[in-house]
């Protein structure tokens, strides 16, 4: 932890040789031809997935049903539940590539902005209040985030996505789309309230400065604002040289929230922080790119032309756009091999540096990362890629696959010999996101608003947590029907996550986040199964669901798709029609007023409304079935 | 050395208890190691060495209380009051440009207290009663002049918010004594905003289980424990057993998989909570001397001695830590008035803290249970507004009591003054570093990887256990 000034050496060949630095190579795919499962292949993905998992012995898990594609693919797409006429149609669509019409289908939704917008919004550390005391809202944040859903619906290229959001205002001086698209660098907390203003500002950059290497870059840059960086070769010079391209956009004011970059040009210059201390300047700095990822030796100038832009930044997002950086495009594929697979390539989804993980499948990587630049940087395109692949509709478990002849031995194998599921042998289940849970339980219910756009909303609060909060930091929307509109839309407090997201793992946004903890705890449980939210949309559900079942057998029947997406089996039947008899027979707390909160929503005129209850709870049990929380 | 109470309903609740306790037979109980794996609720780890103390309860009181009218006498103060500090004190950065404002002497007389003659305030005159009980430390130190940068720093080792807090890591290092309780319980003062808010408590980086869980006395200690009104418990028993058959299919149609049989384990241990807890939060098994020892006779500290009492059960219980706040939004921020806002808050506190160290005491449990009291500064030399002071980070006082520490007397000094901490001075991190060291913990062991460093409580530079409280 010594202050050390000099640039270190660059000799150190483990450092500079590391693969993720080494250019992108493109190998010819495997080849398969005596292969049992030679046919397996759909595309260059599952040429790498089935040579990695022949060398290990392996055999692919057979073809999970369609019902379970379409839900998996939607979940994955959209963050919605299918139909019970989408799966209808999709299961008796025999033509070929009915799939991939699905996959255009949903890639063409507008939903799906919505639902991959708030995988970049964790990695952007997205709120829309500043943190610290006061917490206050910064207005005009929620743009960003409807540029971002936006900006993915149009399916703008990533090196474009990358520009805007380090350069837009340089870029493209007159688009304002591309001056909100930089509030990405500001997103982060701030304490406007500060004492010290320099004190703030060197913060700023700073977390500006680590941010973007993890989430462009895959690199953690944030240990060498102290030090030189103990594992790769980024001196705590190079750190400095990146946060000055920063510099001359970001202006503090006592008491003023910032969000977007305002470039001014100035001859301030820049220093390197001894030890990270915003009140002991080392060295003159400038501009400049860290050298292991440098090899042309660009360097950074000042556009002498312009009065109001220095460039630095488009520069800096130039570079790391360039169709040769090893770090980019490999550091996206990556992200999005994760969104679909449960885990990355590279397991360390922003240390692509020595610490971090070696890729499983280093030809994959690289065969993804070139096909992104190929498809003119296109992210739809490589999620088409990736959901068509049979590597993707692989069963998760042989109970649950298309072919019961061996998978139960093919799924053995891959548990014992690939238990992480590193070599993809089986397709993942994962539990939905919170944000992901609660537009599938509105959407059920059938009270999802698919209004888009504009200012967070806010659904009440329960007493207990609002009574934490400063007054008034929370003040309800009025318009009943915002509440249910989807996850991305509801405020993004920094010092308050939406507890049903929060308690279901949501990232707190004071740290780019590139992966989120899947946990398990009992609060889970209890929210699910006791909240206000859980019991409004059981209401609702039991309230569409009776309006065109005639007797409990079809209710059960129905509500049952409506939630899992597949026929109840008998016994299940057999228990849901016996729960709701004695569940009917129960007489209820007696508090009439009590009562009527748990009455399904419509109540059917000719029902008695004390045993309408059952139907509630009934409603209520579904939403708490894994069957249910679970991509399968 | 926990005690159960005394169960205060009859017959029916026999079999509610029988009902969950079996529930959590089958497969639900084969996964519960896998639960405790992937959360880390309720696996309990070793200490690195011998701990002085289990669990901790934090008497957290927010705003700023004045040492320098509390637990630091300074008869210079006195003797300058009505002057400018003088000159050889030089520059002081404030945060509402107090500095050259005239002294004000401590508003309360100090008296020596106890067989030690440890020094407190006549604002404490029963938590006098205990000074042979507590260690001050009197060199406290922080980095910043601001409330919630200063929260943060107390309570996550650094000024910035994102951070796992110090009940966060305890937990994460030694998990819980109770496999129905959370290990880190935080009780809010009512009136609420915290400045900084729930991030003081949050895990930060570290997994969501180790967060802390906040409660209150009541029916509803917990958010969502209870069914909605409306549901009965013969309802929700049916809920519940319906539930557990429709998963136990898919659990065994799905090869048996940890995680989902993991979340099954979450669902009994949610149902064992919604059990247990409500029973460890009602005071009403109190003996009426208990609940009198706490202050809860008096309205002026009913409020703040529930929540004390509390604190004790939950300790009782084996959670690990319990914060327990003093101070709404404004709390002990005295910038106008020391005497009328510490006169409010002190007369809301004495009596309770005074309580619960006797009261553990009494139960044996002091010797094992660390308590901690102190806010995130300390306050100002200086007058403001003429009467009131202005927040100083740069030195002020906290005590220690419990967990065999020796009370009675003050470790470090701040300058004559008290203005800033000058003899053997305590920065948060060492007192970190010292909380970590009495419940067993290593502090440069206690570490977790995150976005390529490894993280700990106390941050990349030195921090040092504060020898002198051990002795």
């Amino acid at each position: 932890m010594e202050h050390v000034v000099a640039q270190p050496s660059l000799t150190n060949n483990e450092q500079t040789e590391h693969w993720s630095f080494l250019p992108i190579q493109v190998k010819p795919l495997p080849k398969l031809v005596q292969d049992v499962d030679a046919s397996w292949p759909r595309n260059g993905i599952d040429f790498w997935v089935l040579s990695e998992m022949k060398k290990n012995g392996l055999r692919p898990m057979p073809q999970a049903p369609r019902r379970i594609l379409i839900r998996r693919l939607k979940l994955d797409l959209l963050g919605l539940l299918p139909t019970t006429e989408e799966i209808r149609e999709f299961e008796a669509d025999e033509s070929q590539g009915a799939y991939e019409k699905w996959v255009n289908r949903f890639l063409s939704s507008p939903r799906y902005g919505e639902r991959q917008a708030l995988r970049w919004l964790d990695l952007a550390r997205f709120a829309e209040t500043d943190g610290f005391e006061h917490d206050k809202i910064r207005a005009q944040a929620w743009r960003y985030r409807d540029w971002v859903v936006q900006a993915l619906n149009q399916d703008l290229p990533y090196d474009l996505f990358v520009k805007f959001q380090l350069a837009g205002d340089e870029l493209v001086p007159d688009n304002q789309a591309a001056q909100i698209a930089t509030m990405f660098c500001m997103s982060g907390p701030d304490m406007p309230d500060i004492n010290s203003q320099a004190e703030r500002r060197h913060f700023l950059l700073n977390e500006m400065t680590s941010t973007m290497g993890g989430v462009f870059l895959g690199l953690q840059l944030g240990c060498a604002q102290c030090h030189d960086h103990k594992y790769d070769p980024v001196s705590q010079e190079e750190f400095y040289q990146l946060r000055a391209i920063f510099q001359s956009a970001v202006h503090v004011k006592k008491n003023q929230s910032i969000s977007q970059l305002e470039e001014k040009r100035s001859y301030e210059k820049s220093y390197l922080m001894v030890r990270g201390d915003y009140q002991r300047p080392g060295v003159e700095v400038f501009p400049g790119f860290p050298r292991v990822l440098n090899k042309e030796e660009e360097v950074i100038k000042d556009n002498p032309s312009n009065e109001s832009f220095t460039g630095r930044r488009s520069q800096l997002a130039n570079w790391i756009t360039g169709p040769d950086h090893p770090l980019t495009t490999r550091v996206l594929v990556n992200r999005l091999w994760q969104d679909h697979f449960g885990a990355g390539l590279v397991t360390t989804p922003s240390d692509f540096g020595h610490m971090g993980s070696r890729p499983s499948h280093p030809n994959l990587l690289d065969w993804l990362a070139a096909e992104l630049v190929r498809a003119n940087w296109s992210m739809k395109h490589m999620r088409y890629l990736m959901v068509t692949s049979s590597a993707y509709r692989q069963a998760s478990s042989p109970r649950f696959s298309v072919e019961a002849v061996g998978s139960r031995q093919r799924w053995t194998e891959s548990k014992g010999r690939d238990p992480e599921n590193r070599l993809i042998s089986r397709y993942p289940r994962r539990r939905l996101d919170g944000e992901i849970l609660r537009d599938c339980m509105l959407q059920i219910s059938g009270t999802l608003n698919f209004k888009m756009s504009g200012p967070g909303i806010r659904p009440p609060l329960s007493e207990e947590i609002a009574q934490t909060l400063l007054k008034d930091q929370w003040l309800v929307t009025t318009e009943e029907e915002e509440h249910t509109r989807r996850s991305v839309y509801v405020f993004s407090r920094r010092n308050l996550r939406y507890p049903f997201f929060e308690i279901f793992d949501r990232p707190d946004a004071n740290h780019s986040c590139p992966k989120r903890n899947t946990s398990v705890t009992a609060p889970q449980a209890l929210v699910l199964l006791n909240s206000q939210f859980s019991l409004a949309c059981a209401r609702r559900f039991a309230g569409r669901v009776l309006r065109d079942s005639p007797s409990d057998e079809l209710f059960v029947r129905r509500a049952f798709r409506l939630a899992v997406g597949r026929e109840i089996r008998d016994n299940e039947r057999v228990k849901s029609l016996d729960y709701l008899e004695k569940q009917k027979m129960q007489k209820g707390g007696g508090n009439k007023k009590r009562d009527r909160s748990s009455y399904p929503l419509p109540l059917p005129d000719t029902m008695p409304p004390g045993p309408s209850i059952a139907y509630t709870q009934y409603c209520l049990v579904l939403f708490n079935l894994l069957e249910f929380c679970y991509s399968p | 050395m926990s005690q159960k109470c005394p169960r205060k309903q009859e017959a029916e609740p026999v079999s509610r208890r029988q009902f969950l306790l079996t529930a959590g037979q089958g497969a639900g109980a084969i996964a519960l190691a896998g639960l405790r794996e992937k959360t880390g609720e309720s696996a309990f780890r070793k200490p690195h060495f011998q701990p002085r103390a289990k669990n901790v309860i934090w008497l957290f009181m927010h705003g700023g209380p004045s040492h320098v009218d509390l637990f630091d006498p300074k008869p210079e103060l006195i003797r300058h009051s009505g002057q400018p500090v003088p000159d050889s004190f030089g520059e002081v950065m404030t945060r509402r440009d107090v500095g050259n404002n005239p002294l004000l002497a401590p508003v309360k007389p100090f008296f020596p207290r106890g067989k030690s003659g440890l020094e407190i305030s006549d604002f404490l005159p029963r938590i006098s009663e205990c000074a042979d009980d507590l260690c001050v430390i009197r060199s406290m130190h922080g980095d910043s002049v601001n409330h919630p940068q200063s929260v943060y720093q107390m309570n996550t080792g650094t000024t910035l918010m994102g951070n796992p807090s110090v009940g966060s890591w305890l937990a994460y290092g030694l998990g819980s004594e109770n496999n129905n309780m959370p290990a880190f319980v935080v009780l809010p003062d009512p009136g609420g905003g915290l400045k900084g808010g729930p991030p003081a408590w949050g895990n930060g980086y570290l997994p969501a289980s180790y967060q802390g869980v906040t409660m209150r006395p009541g029916r509803t200690p917990i958010l969502d424990l209870q069914p909605s009104a409306g549901i009965t418990f013969e309802q929700q028993e049916r809920n519940i057993s319906l539930l557990r058959s429709l998963n136990h299919q898919f659990f065994n149609d799905s090869e048996r998989d940890d995680e989902l049989g993991a979340r099954i384990a979450a669902y009994e241990l949610a149902f064992r909570m919604q059990m247990e807890a409500p029973e460890i939060v009602s005071l009403d098994q109190e003996s009426l001397h208990t609940q009198r020892l706490y202050g809860l006779e008096n309205p002026q500290s009913f409020e703040f001695g529930r929540r004390c009492l509390l604190a004790r059960r939950l300790v009782e219980q084996g959670v690990r830590i319990v914060q327990v706040y003093s101070g709404d939004t404004g709390g002990w921020d005295a910038h106008r008035n020391v005497l009328d806002n510490h006169g409010k808050y002190c007369r809301q506190i004495d009596v309770p803290v005074a309580g619960l160290l006797k009261d553990l005491r009494q139960r044996g449990l002091l010797d094992h249970t660390l308590v901690i009291w102190g806010g995130e500064f300390g306050r100002m030399p200086m007058s403001e507004q003429g009467k009131g002071r202005d927040h100083n980070p740069w030195g002020y006082s906290c005590w220690m009591a419990g967990a065999g520490i020796r009370g009675g007397r003050a470790i470090g000094s701040t300058d004559p003054i008290g203005l800033r901490a000058m003899e053997n001075k305590v920065h948060v991190r060492d007192f970190h570093a010292t909380i970590l060291h009495l419940l067993g913990i290593d502090y440069r062991r206690l570490s977790f990887r995150h976005n390529g460093l490894e993280k700990r409580l106390t941050g990349p530079d030195r921090a040092r256990v504060v020898r002198e409280i051990l002795t």
